[in-house]
């Protein structure tokens, strides 16, 4: 062949087509590998800028932060965990319209995002949103998690009882509770903490229940015993308080708090006149003890508040209350259970108004005060 | 070098090479594609197109990686203020990059988009591939040493290069050799952007100056090919990553309008701002051509030294931050400000480097600005930051480029969110009416004029009025004579009245004739016969009057009186059109 034929063939549209099309697929390659090149030098130096943006966050250097995430976001910009990063950072650096924007596009990607969701249900409780963060907290809960989502749903969940415990909704705090219960594992630690919140959200049956069972799996857990002891003193029932307590301070001496509980748990089971298996004898005096107790509660809150209590002064109130405990006085000494004609209701009834008038001018009581003003709360309802 | 030195003065011995005269190609063979039949010919140059596209959008990659690269190399990975390399670095390589303009590749200054369109109107086609060699060295240097220019200007005289080199590779003819400079010049912009509607959009608008259905196959498929490679290799995210926008209230509308009156204005300013320094730096001693891109960069390394490194570059990522509100409204304001600044600066230097990416940058932050402010004053207001910002990149794209299709495309492609489509509507339309009472001369077409050129505007052609034939024609002349009359009525009726009368033909069309023809016909005998069966001049080409005075130039000068007809009804006579209506009309609004 030769050059003239050689050029006539290059010149044929099925020859010119070839030869464009392999320069092409050797153009493709070669670009192909300057790009993935490129691309892993881009890559190291989003990383390496991140990990600073990480390491300035842990140092409290929120703007540092920003900054780096930013950088290793110019670098990959596709990159989630940068960019929930930065959304963090600037929340961090109180940019929160920033923060929302950037969370917000995300979340407009990835809706089911755990971690965004729960971004976004952290920066409106920053922000005080309370429904938007309800909202977000729950997208978070059901959302997806890579790598051991039961745990990160778990800990939103116990984020969002507190965020809700926090504001005082206390029956949504309830009702996530029970459900989260429902579903826990057997793990003391998080039994503990599910009961410690019921107790905070003031359902101290649940709260009682939850302790409970940790107690039959570890009946040394000293935060159950503490918790279950402080949980049936507020539902009253102060025998089954008065156990558990004891048995905290005995393995924790320390425990201050659980020790004043006991102690008062103990002196309302002393101090109660109804209390079963007890002598008439012993009902009479805690009767009597009960009634002098609060005649002095009277006279000693009235003289902090210079409350006129002589019979000149107008009627109602403190001083009324000391009238009926004169004229109570004689029925007092003469008691004699049980043949009391009804005395003894009569006397503590008393007892009672004075307990609750008198914490209520005068604030909380203490020592036997306390005993009998808890009786006075839930005078049936104490077990016995 | 003197102001012309770009494309209106292709450089010292750069002149065009002979190229193939129409049809000389024939030496190639009888086998040689030039000899293809128009049909084969046309579906071969299709496919050249998506070669062209697919070498564009390899060009384009490289081109970004290499400004990526000299970024990160020059200004460091994170640049921050107060960094003395944002004040060295611009200044250093404006040095550089000038011994390289001056020197070696003197057709490269500026952002391309005018020599693109001068190569297809003036010099044939003919880009040199070294242009495309030194764009792609010297933008990429000014760039990415932060030089407040873009990379879509240049992709698109790289691209309009590489076709215009494989074009005279494959020694095309001059037509076709002219053709591929907007295919490969929208294959880089489809590239560069990621948009090939806008792209299209634009080398229509700008480069070609018309829709022709000849090449816009071509210039799509290119487009669509380049962008498929870009997409490819650089992913298919959008340029920006836009939050979720749309128009909660019409009412609305009124802010969005406000943005564009903001828009029009610093358009203005913008574009007054280049035309004026442009001329007077270029006029300046020979030897301030290699210190001016230096002291551009010193001064937009000085803004950025002093807290806006944000104006270096052409800046996306910040554009990117902007949308998703991450400055504040004070703090946009002034980037817009700085912007207009420092690309004002870049550009008159004579830096490689296009206006797109500036321009969508102050937009971007003018938007933003307003938006904020508005917001301010009426809380009630619902747009966003992302979505004042977006609009505000089509309100400037349309008042400084003067490109308004493009503009509205541009928003849409980058955004993916046609609910957006009303404000930007609106927004541009008035942005695009105030440039354009303010600044008569679009910007492109300023630049090439201070180059010595003159290239059609399709802006101007617009602007022009379109002369008709309704506005040249006049009442037909009376008699209009009837086919199945005889001779001898005929004759009666025009008796011996000058001039020429027209005749009705059966079953439709129309022909003409004299009282002259008419008395002779009757001399040899013909009296009885009809107008139908002896008139020399029968089916008269005939007009509608909105037809342009250039179509019927066409007719009048075969037959002396061109019969002007309804669309609906052709025997239906408007009236009629000869040679003196229409010079005579045109002399007048020469007059005018």
């Amino acid at each position: 062949m030769n050059v003239a034929s050689l050029k006539l063939l290059t010149r044929r549209p099925p020859v010119i087509i070839a030869s464009l099309a392999m320069v092409t697929v050797l153009a493709f390659l070669g670009v192909n590998r300057l790009v993935n090149r490129f691309r892993e030098q881009e890559k190291a130096l989003a990383r390496h800028l991140y990990e600073h943006g990480l390491q300035a966050q842990a140092a409290g250097q929120a703007e540092r932060a920003v900054a780096d995430f930013r950088a290793a976001l110019s670098y990959a910009r596709d990159n989630f965990d940068y960019q929930l990063s930065l959304a963090r950072a600037l929340r961090d650096t109180g940019r929160t319209a920033e923060s929302e924007t950037y969370l917000i596009s995300l979340w407009e990607r990835t809706p089911q995002e755990g971690a965004v969701n729960l971004a976004l249900g952290r920066l409106f409780a920053r922000e005080g949103l309370f429904d938007k963060t309800i909202q977000y907290y729950h997208n978070a809960i059901y959302g997806f998690w890579p790598g051991d989502p039961e745990t990160k749903r778990r800990d939103t969940e116990f984020e969002l009882i507190t965020f809700l415990l926090q504001h005082q909704a206390y029956p949504q705090a309830q009702a996530e509770l029970i459900t989260m219960a429902a579903a826990l594992p057997s793990d003391p630690g998080l039994r503990v903490r599910a009961a410690q919140l019921f107790a905070t959200s003031q359902d101290y049956e649940h709260a009682l229940a939850q302790f409970q069972q940790v107690l039959r799996t570890d009946r040394d857990n000293q935060a159950a015993l503490y918790g279950a002891g402080q949980a049936a003193f507020h539902l009253g029932r102060y025998r089954t308080a008065q156990g558990y307590l004891r048995s905290a301070v005995r393995r924790d001496p320390q425990n201050t708090q659980a020790a004043t509980s006991l102690k008062t748990a103990t002196m309302v089971l002393d101090a109660d006149p109804f209390a079963p298996r007890i002598s008439d004898a012993e009902r009479g005096r805690r009767v009597r003890s009960a009634f002098q107790m609060a005649g002095e509660r009277l006279d000693n809150c009235a003289k902090a508040n210079e409350i006129d209590l002589s019979p000149r002064s107008p009627s109602g109130g403190l001083p009324a209350l000391k009238a009926q405990w004169l004229e109570m006085a004689p029925k007092a000494a003469k008691l004699r259970p049980p043949r009391n004609d009804g005395a003894q209701d009569e006397i503590m009834d008393l007892v009672f108004e004075i307990e609750q008038q008198t914490q209520s001018t005068c604030g909380t009581p203490q020592g036997l005060d306390q005993a009998l003003f808890l009786l006075s709360q839930d005078r049936n309802g104490v077990e016995r | 070098m003197t102001g012309t030195g770009t494309a209106a003065n292709p450089g010292t011995g750069s002149h065009p090479p002979s190229l193939p005269a129409e049809g000389s190609a024939l030496k190639a063979g009888s086998r040689s594609w030039f000899t293809l039949s128009t049909s084969r010919e046309e579906r071969f140059f299709l496919l050249l197109a998506v070669f062209i596209g697919l070498f564009s959008g390899l060009a384009v990659v490289c081109f970004r990686l290499a400004i990526d690269w000299t970024r990160i190399s020059l200004l460091g990975p994170a640049p921050e203020p107060h960094s003395w390399r944002l004040i060295a670095t611009p200044a250093i390589v404006g040095l550089i990059m000038a011994l390289l303009v001056v020197h070696v590749f003197p057709l490269v200054r500026g952002s391309g988009v005018n020599q693109t369109k001068a190569a297809l109107y003036i010099y044939n086609g003919y880009i040199p591939f070294r242009t495309a060699v030194g764009k792609f060295i010297t933008a990429a240097m000014a760039i990415g040493s932060g030089q407040s220019l873009g990379p879509e200007d240049p992709s698109l005289q790289i691209g309009a290069s590489l076709a215009s080199a494989l074009g005279r590779r494959l020694e095309l003819s001059r037509e076709r050799l002219r053709l591929l400079a907007p295919v490969g010049a929208a294959a880089g912009l489809a590239a560069a952007f990621n948009a090939p509607i806008s792209a299209v959009l634009f080398v229509i608008e700008e480069v070609i100056g018309r829709w022709s259905a000849g090449i816009l196959g071509s210039v799509v498929l290119s487009a669509v090919s380049s962008v498929v490679v870009v997409r490819w290799f650089l992913g298919s995210e959008p340029l920006f990553r836009i939050p979720a926008v749309g128009l909660v209230r019409p009412t609305e509308l009124l802010a969005y309008a406000v943005l564009g009156v903001v828009g029009g204005l610093a358009a203005v300013i913008f574009a007054k701002a280049i035309g004026y320094l442009r001329p007077r730096l270029r006029a300046w001693p020979r030897w301030t051509q290699y210190l001016q891109p230096a002291a551009a960069g010193l001064i937009i390394g000085v803004i950025g030294f002093l807290g806006a490194p944000q104006v270096m570059g052409a800046g996306y990522e910040y554009m990117d931050q902007a949308m998703h509100a991450q400055f504040t409204w004070k703090m946009l304001a002034t980037l817009a400000l700085l912007k207009i600044v420092a690309t004002t600066l870049s550009f008159v230097s004579g830096a490689p480097g296009g206006m797109f990416a500036p321009t969508l940058f102050v937009g971007a932050m003018l938007g933003g600005a307003v938006g904020g402010v508005e917001r301010a004053l009426y809380p009630g207001l619902t747009g966003s930051t992302a979505t004042y910002a977006l609009v505000g990149m089509g309100v400037l794209f349309a008042a400084f480029l003067r490109v308004p299709m493009t503009s509205v495309f541009m928003v849409l492609e980058v955004s993916g969110n046609y609910s957006i489509i009303v404000p930007v509507i609106v927004a541009n339309t008035l942005a695009y009416v105030i440039s354009r009472g303010l600044e008569p001369t679009p910007i492109f077409d300023l630049l090439t004029r201070q180059d010595g050129l003159d290239l059609p505007s399709l802006e101007e052609q617009r602007e022009q009025t379109v002369l008709r034939v309704e506005d040249a024609m006049r009442p037909a002349p009376t008699p209009v004579l009837e086919a199945q009359s005889s001779v001898e009525q005929a004759l009666r009726r025009v008796q011996d009245m000058p001039g020429t009368f027209l005749v009705r033909m059966s079953p439709s069309g129309w022909g003409s004739t004299t009282s002259d023809t008419l008395k002779r016909l009757a001399g040899e005998g013909k009296g009885e016969m009809t107008l139908g069966s002896t008139l020399p001049i029968r089916n008269l080409p005939y007009l509608h009057p909105d037809l342009t005075l250039e179509a019927a130039l066409r007719h009048v000068y075969q037959v002396p009186l061109v019969p002007v007809v309804h669309r609906a009804d052709f025997r239906r006579l408007e009236g009629v059109i000869s040679r003196e209506d229409v010079l005579e009309k045109y002399k007048k609004q020469e007059g005018d």
